[in-house]
């Protein structure tokens, strides 16, 4: 069941609102024209916000949803059409088509098309979501080209090139408005739902985000396919309000047109799609009745062909060049109009076998194209201690912790976590068996609150019926940042930051900690602050740490076991004293002679 | 057999006007970070210049010298109005930028120049069929096999073997170090639009040559099959936008050959569709950049 916050009631209803208000006065109390333009805007309405629900949370920009668009009209008008003309314009129509084309209502043809919409979503989403940045962006624009080519080429189903007639027109901004409104409720819900908010985070920092339970590849999916239902039934609405359409409708003025509509109130909210959506409606509609040429204050302007594409084209630079988060910014209007209530922290972030956890590193080695990084090296990490990992540079520590958490599978031996072999498992679910990390550059999602970056690792871990961002609330608690738990991420100071990343790992319920590097770039005061809270850590939950540092001081202060890596090979095992003492390790920090002087 | 080895040179010639493009795509993009859709924009330009060149009576190879000098300053020119103010920026938003920047320059052609094909006279010299053995060869077909190698030799010459090529390929590993070493970044991505510009533009003489006529949309199909090679090679990667192209050539020419005639019109949605599903098994591209994220 996805969660349905009161935050995202609150959103639906302030973005609803309004519409439903333009639809009353556009259809009661204004000329027809203004009436078909309010039409329009609701019918884009649905198509912007199907892009937003897949570019605004997972940040891939998209070509494909004009095409979901050509889909959804082309799959409702085949119902609707007017069965008089059907043996005329479609002589050639496969016998199981003829069965059940034309004569529908408009609502039986919507079905078609998310029947069609999501049908053809769920098979391109397949390869589409295991893509990330750009490369996904030029994907979805061969979506678009794939479907494009399919019509022209289907003459029999679709009259090609040709113009598709006969569709009964009858959309009118009531029936527009619905479709619409399910289409904001979606993306609006969406948003806040775990894979929602997942993705968002995913889009900020795939990496950490998979580190924090994400399943990444499934959420983009997801959102694919919501967002190319949502595309379709507006594409199923545009054909009717037209009428008659041809594939190149769906094509690349429709897109150009779509992305500026998204990005001029800001992709990141559904608000931004809403509110740019009117914006570019309006303008194109003064640009249209320019382009024939007209006169302006007693001058006559020559015909000026395409004028509404360098429009939309100088808005979308404009937007580029001075407001790239659009004019309506990161957060939702509903997030600044009506801030949440404070979220109680509740529930405790041990975990539920801390006691009994194991994390043992059996032999392990790696090879980068003949480079030894690591050579059979084992050794145990015990619950409710603090093992440090250090070693020169180039020791093979990175490699180390990044074989432990499975991001690069070792070449020989294996590391087993509470018996689980974390190389045989998807990346994502590491940290779903109780293993957290953090990062030696920080990686946060910048640009989501404080309590979000934590919840997106609560809610992976969170039992049905317990409240995620109760649990984040109590992570934050523990590293001292609950006061600042609405303030976007990249605003705390350096050290905040840091302590953040914690947060997030604890809140995966970690039988074991990673902490790579935790104290680099850390001033004195800040350094202290952090061994208090990962002593803290240690003590009254019962984790597990094991912590790669440079600083020794800060590791002989810290570690109840100590493991030394050089050159790949581990040289040497045992507490800090022991290690402080022992003449190899001396050795590798500061080179034979000295040591032996 | 002849059939095959005749297909196998139709497949080189057309991939490689595709390996051209994706090549000049991947240049800039290892660089910057930027997929340029008014890639194709530079070939337009590049049509036009040479179609006006010999309406203006210059002979055809001078003709041909200032289509590639208009590619390079036009490509010069884009990177300085309309890319340096995003440089840095996200992938996200160069993109879009680019977008608009090609939308606008279409409108542009099309009132300042002609929403219509101008015929472009081409010698008659080019247009000749060639018979080697029991094969038979376009001219032009046979000179854009000639000129893609020509270009992808020279070119390689150029990054392994001098100093800007080399600073270069470091950019394309490591801006910000390549920076650090006091490298001018204006001069290394200037060299990058220059070098796109210039594939741009012979890909862009090669494709009117074959057609005999330039329109404002010219551009936009080819640059768009190189977007889809450059990400089958592995975005960035430069042998790969090279191995990606002539793949999607030879997927193409084979479809062509031997899709049944009701099929034929699929064709390119095929194309798209197979080279798609590669990455269904390489999500990073054929030969994808090595790029050692730090975590």
């Amino acid at each position: 069941m996805p969660r349905i916050g009161k935050q995202a009631v609150k959103g639906c209803l302030t973005l609803a609102l309004p519409l439903i208000a333009l639809a009353i006065i556009a259809e009661f109390f204004m000329p027809a024209s203004y009436a078909r333009l309010t039409a329009l805007y609701l019918i884009y309405v649905s198509a912007v916000v199907g892009m937003q629900i897949y570019s605004g949370n997972s940040g891939i920009i998209s070509f494909g949803h004009a095409g979901f668009m050509a889909l959804g009209a082309y799959g409702s008008a085949l119902l609707t059409i007017q069965t008089s003309l059907l043996s005329t314009s479609l002589p050639n129509l496969p016998q199981w088509l003829a069965a059940i084309a034309g004569g529908h209502s408009l609502w039986i043809g919507m079905l078609g098309a998310l029947a069609v919409a999501g049908l053809v979503a769920v098979l391109f989403g397949l390869p589409l979501s295991r893509l990330s940045g750009s490369a996904a962006s030029i994907a979805t624009l061969g979506f678009l080209v794939i479907v494009h080519v399919t019509l022209v080429a289907s003459a029999d189903i679709t009259r090609g090139s040709q113009t598709f007639f006969g569709i009964p027109r009858g959309v009118s901004a009531f029936v527009a408005l619905p479709v619409a409104l399910i289409a904001v409720a979606l993306a609006r819900i969406y948003r806040d739902t775990k894979g929602g908010l997942a993705l968002r985070a995913a889009r900020e920092d795939e990496i950490a985000a998979r580190a924090s339970g994400v399943n990444v590849t499934r959420e983009r999916f997801i959102a694919w396919v919501l967002g190319g239902l949502a595309s379709g039934a507006a594409g199923a609405l545009l054909a009717h309000f037209l009428g008659a359409f041809s594939p190149k409708d769906f094509y690349f003025n429709l897109t150009f047109l779509l992305m500026s509509m998204l990005i001029l109130g800001g992709m990141t909210t559904v608000s931004g799609a809403v509110g740019g959506t009117a914006l570019i409606v309006v303008m194109v509609d003064l640009l249209r009745g320019l382009e024939g040429g007209s006169e302006v204050l007693g001058v006559a302007l020559p015909q000026m062909f395409g004028l509404t594409d360098v429009g939309v084209g100088i808005v979308i630079l404009i937007v580029m060049y001075r407001l790239r988060d659009g004019l309506f910014g990161l957060r939702e209007v509903d997030e600044r109009l009506f801030p949440e209530a404070k979220v109680t922290a509740i529930g405790a972030i041990e975990a539920p076998s801390a006691g009994k956890a194991s994390l043992e590193v059996h032999g392990v080695g790696r090879r980068f194209a003949g480079l030894v990084a690591l050579e059979n090296v084992s050794f145990t990490v015990r619950p409710g201690l603090v093992t440090g990992l250090i070693g020169p540079n180039g020791a093979g520590k990175s490699t180390m912790i990044n074989a432990i958490s499975g991001v690069v599978p070792p070449s020989s031996g294996r590391v087993l976590l509470n018996g689980t072999d974390t190389a045989k498992i998807a990346p994502h679910k590491v940290p779903m068996r109780g293993l957290g990390r953090t990062f030696q550059n920080i990686r946060l999602f910048r640009n989501l609150s404080v309590l979000e970056n934590v919840t997106v690792a609560a809610d992976s871990v969170a039992q049905s019926g317990e409240d995620s961002r109760a649990l984040a609330m109590a992570a934050l608690n523990v590293v001292d940042l609950q006061d600042l738990a609405e303030r976007p991420a990249n605003s705390l100071p350096y050290g905040a930051q840091r302590r953040l990343e914690i947060a997030r790992a604890l809140a995966l319920r970690p039988s074991f900690l990673l902490l790579d590097e935790p104290a680099a770039g850390m001033n004195p005061a800040e350094t202290d602050a952090l061994i208090a809270v990962l002593q803290k850590i240690r003590s009254d939950f019962g984790i597990g740490l094991l912590v790669v540092e440079h600083d020794l001081k800060l590791i002989m202060r810290l570690c109840d076991h100590i493991v030394v890596l050089n050159k790949g090979e581990m040289i040497a095992e045992g507490t800090p004293e022991e290690i402080r003492n022992n003449a190899t390790v001396i050795e590798a920090y500061i080179g034979k002679r000295r040591a032996a002087a | 057999m002849e059939i095959f080895l005749q297909q196998l040179l139709n497949a080189l010639s057309l991939g490689g006007t595709y390996a051209l493009l994706a090549l000049g795509l991947a240049v800039v993009f290892s660089i910057i970070g930027l997929i340029n859709f008014a890639h194709g924009e530079l070939m337009t330009v590049t049509g036009y210049a040479v179609c006006f060149a010999l309406i203006w009576g210059m002979p055809f190879p001078l003709a041909v010298i200032a289509g590639l000098g208009v590619a390079m300053t036009a490509a010069l020119l884009m990177e300085r109005v309309a890319f340096r103010p995003v440089r840095g920026a996200s992938g996200t938003t160069l993109l879009l930028t680019s977008f608009a920047v090609s939308a606008i320059l279409r409108v542009l052609f099309q009132n300042l120049i002609s929403a219509r094909p101008i015929p472009v006279s081409i010698p008659a010299s080019l247009s000749g069929v060639v018979t080697i053995g029991p094969l038979h060869l376009g001219m032009i077909q046979l000179i854009s096999i000639i000129v893609t190698l020509a270009m992808l030799l020279g070119l390689n010459l150029f990054l392994h073997r001098t100093i800007a090529g080399r600073a270069m390929r470091a950019a394309a590993e490591d801006f910000a170090v390549l920076r650090l070493m006091g490298l001018r970044a204006n001069s290394v991505v200037a060299t990058a639009f220059a070098i796109s510009g210039l594939l741009a533009g012979v890909a862009g003489i090669l494709w009117v040559a074959q057609r005999g006529s330039v329109d404002p949309l010219m551009g936009a199909l080819p640059v768009l099959k190189a977007f889809i090679a450059a990400i089958i090679g592995g975005l960035g990667s430069l042998s790969g936008a090279v191995a990606g192209g002539f793949l999607l050539g030879f997927i193409e020419v084979i479809l062509q050959a031997y899709l049944p005639e009701s099929l034929l019109p699929y064709r390119d949605a095929f194309a798209i569709l197979l080279v798609i599903s590669v990455l269904l098994f390489r999500p990073q591209g054929l030969l994808a950049r090595k790029t050692l994220v730090k975590l």
